[in-house]
């Protein structure tokens, strides 16, 4: 019975830690139907984003006004990208986007730290990585109240971004660029709008994931690293997909957390650092589109 | 012939490079008199798409670029407008291949084309049902994915979804590419109904050469990126030099126009050599 609800805190945990994954893996499916182009700078985005909010924080400003100040710094910085990377590489190929996203990538690193300086900062949201006394008492259950609000945060936000994209008119307009761009253009829908659009809410996201992260591990440059996991949870998801980034970061979160716990020991830890890079190969193997890739449809 | 007062688009000896390097237009003039049907025609890569793309500044896109000659649009010249500024201002190219978003409905599709425009619900539905009456298979198919429906469909979708821009001036590439007679009838007569109730004016690019010019008020022949022969659309259909190169094959086997032109040089049809 012990072990059984051990099991249970440990897939729990796995989720509530997938559904960050899942956020930040939605970042790079927008950006990625708005124009094909794996957004390598997502990590560096994160990264960027909560080091900048604690800087802000540190200079005096209160919590509420910092976020906000962060928020329009990302749309900011969402603006720049598009205005000086991507305008003048329009129609260029997609190997050429996803080198200009790696040296912004580069840039952002480097910039946040020139700002803001090298050193780990502590980053307080008020709920502390320690389990809810309430479910420990009635449940039996450890988790994390940390972990639950960032797995309840993640939720709300993935299913606006996905009640937008389905129901808004930029969320159609968004959508129609992704099937076909010169199409889109075609009928007045400005692209660059559009982009602007998927790299704000890039921005945005990445900002949220890196409170949640850095708040339980220090804001700090290896927040980058845990931003590429949303690689393997495409792969596992498909690029494309909005459901594939939901389903894959929960299967990348679980799948982790499992070996972590139960296979780990014998590899001497460590071992969530790589599993789901390891997950995501055999995927490519056994299924190259991902679970949910989408069908590319040909008539004629 | 007289010309007409009031021209919707008037395009005077335009050229155009693509990549800096490869000439696809070199020379062509034609107007489009507001509310009428003029047809574009010409054989594979004449050059019909590439004037079009000219016209709705779909070229930047694509990396070609005007560099010589003007475009006139409803009194607006044509220079560095994004094809959304065009779109403003009433002009709507529905590009060749239709073109559908493959994974959205018909009706999203459709829905699409209004993107540019400010409708509260009611009237964006007062709009659908105003382009179903047009459409009239749409209707039935709009919960379909446009990706999964028949090149008939498709064509009709993009016309449909371009046609919720509001146009005043609609160009049409190609729409009877790869579709039946019978389907082809159908969207001419669309495009007919079109032009008469909404008034919209329209350049139709085709290789359907019949077909164009049974619905248009106005023809141009184009060959390697010039203007060869215009005419009044009825003239051109029953032009000898027309048909000895479009539909019959002349003793010689098939040649190009210029030749069948240099042939007939003592022609004396109504007809204005470009
Ligand atoms: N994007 C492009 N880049 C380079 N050259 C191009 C491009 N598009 C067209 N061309 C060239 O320009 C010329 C005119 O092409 P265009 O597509 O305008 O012809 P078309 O009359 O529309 O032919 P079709 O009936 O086959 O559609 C051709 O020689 C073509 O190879
Ligand atoms: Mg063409």
């Amino acid at each position: 019975m012990i072990e059984v609800l051990f099991f249970f805190e440990v897939v729990l945990a796995g989720l509530l830690a997938g559904t960050m994954y899942s956020l930040v893996a939605l970042g790079f499916v927008l950006i990625y139907k708005a124009s094909s182009t794996f957004n390598f700078a997502q990590g560096a985005m994160v990264f960027f984003a909560v080091l900048s909010f604690v800087g802000f924080m540190e200079q005096g400003i209160p919590f509420a006004a910092a976020f906000v100040l962060t928020v329009l710094l990302m749309i900011a910085v969402g603006f720049a990208t598009e205005r000086l990377v991507l305008k003048p590489l329009v129609n260029q190929s997609e190997d050429t986007l996803l080198m200009a996203t790696i040296g912004l990538a580069f840039v952002l690193q480097g910039l946040a730290q020139a700002v803001w300086g090298v050193e780990v900062r502590r980053l307080d949201l008020g709920v502390g990585d320690f389990p809810i006394p309430w479910i420990a008492d009635n449940l039996g259950l450890f988790v994390s109240a940390l972990d639950v609000m960032a797995g309840v945060v993640a939720a709300t936000l993935i299913v606006i971004l996905a009640l937008m994209f389905k129901y808004t008119k930029m969320g159609l307009g968004l959508r129609a660029v992704a099937d076909d761009p010169g199409a889109a253009a075609s009928i007045g829908i400005p692209l660059k709008n559009i982009m602007l659009l998927v790299w704000s809410a890039a921005g945005f996201v990445a900002l949220v994931a890196g409170m949640m992260w850095g708040a339980r591990a220090g804001v700090q440059f290896a927040l980058v690293d845990l931003a590429l996991k949303a690689l393997p949870v495409l792969i596992i998801g498909g690029f494309s997909s909005i459901p594939g980034a939901i389903v894959g970061g929960l299967i990348i979160g679980v799948v982790e957390k499992v070996l972590e716990v139960y296979v780990g020991p014998s590899f001497g830890g460590g071992i969530e650092g790589w599993a789901p890079f390891v997950l995501a190969i055999f995927f490519l193997l056994w299924r190259p589109e991902g679970l949910f890739g989408e069908k590319i449809i040909r008539r004629v | 012939m007289t010309a007409p007062t009031d021209d919707i688009l008037k395009l005077d000896q335009v050229a155009v490079v693509y990549n800096n390097v490869i000439s696809a237009l070199h020379d062509i003039s034609l107007t489009v008199p507001r509310g009428k049907i003029v047809a574009l025609l010409g054989g594979n890569g004449a050059g019909k798409s590439t004037t079009l793309k000219s016209i709705s500044t779909m070229l930047a896109g694509e990396r070609g670029r005007v560099t010589r000659g003007t475009i006139t649009y409803d009194g607006t010249a044509v220079k560095d407008q994004q094809p959304s500024d065009m779109v403003g201002l009433g002009m709507v190219h529905v590009l060749e291949g239709r073109r559908c978003f493959g994974h959205l409905t018909v009706e999203e599709n459709i829905i699409a084309g209004a993107y540019s425009r400010k409708l509260s619900k009611g009237e964006m539905q007062a709009e659908l049902d105003r382009i179903y009456t047009y459409f009239k298979r749409l209707r039935e198919r709009r919960k379909s994915q446009a990706g999964y429906t028949s090149g008939g469909e498709q064509q009709m979708t993009a016309v449909a979804r371009a046609m919720m821009t509001k146009p005043k001036m609609l160009l049409l590439d190609e729409p009877s590419m790869g579709l039946a007679p019978q389907l082809v009838a159908e969207i001419f007569n669309i495009a007919q109904e079109l032009n008469k109730k909404e008034g919209v004016s329209i350049l139709l690019a085709e290789q359907n050469t019949n077909i164009a010019l049974r619905n248009a008020d106005y023809g141009y022949i184009i060959e390697t990126g010039r203007v060869m022969l215009h005419g009044p659309a009825r003239d051109l259909l029953n032009d000898d030099k027309i048909k000895e190169f479009y539909l019959g094959i002349s003793k010689e086997g098939r040649k190009n126009f210029r030749d069948v032109l240099r042939k007939e040089a003592e022609s004396h049809s109504e007809l204005y050599h470009g």
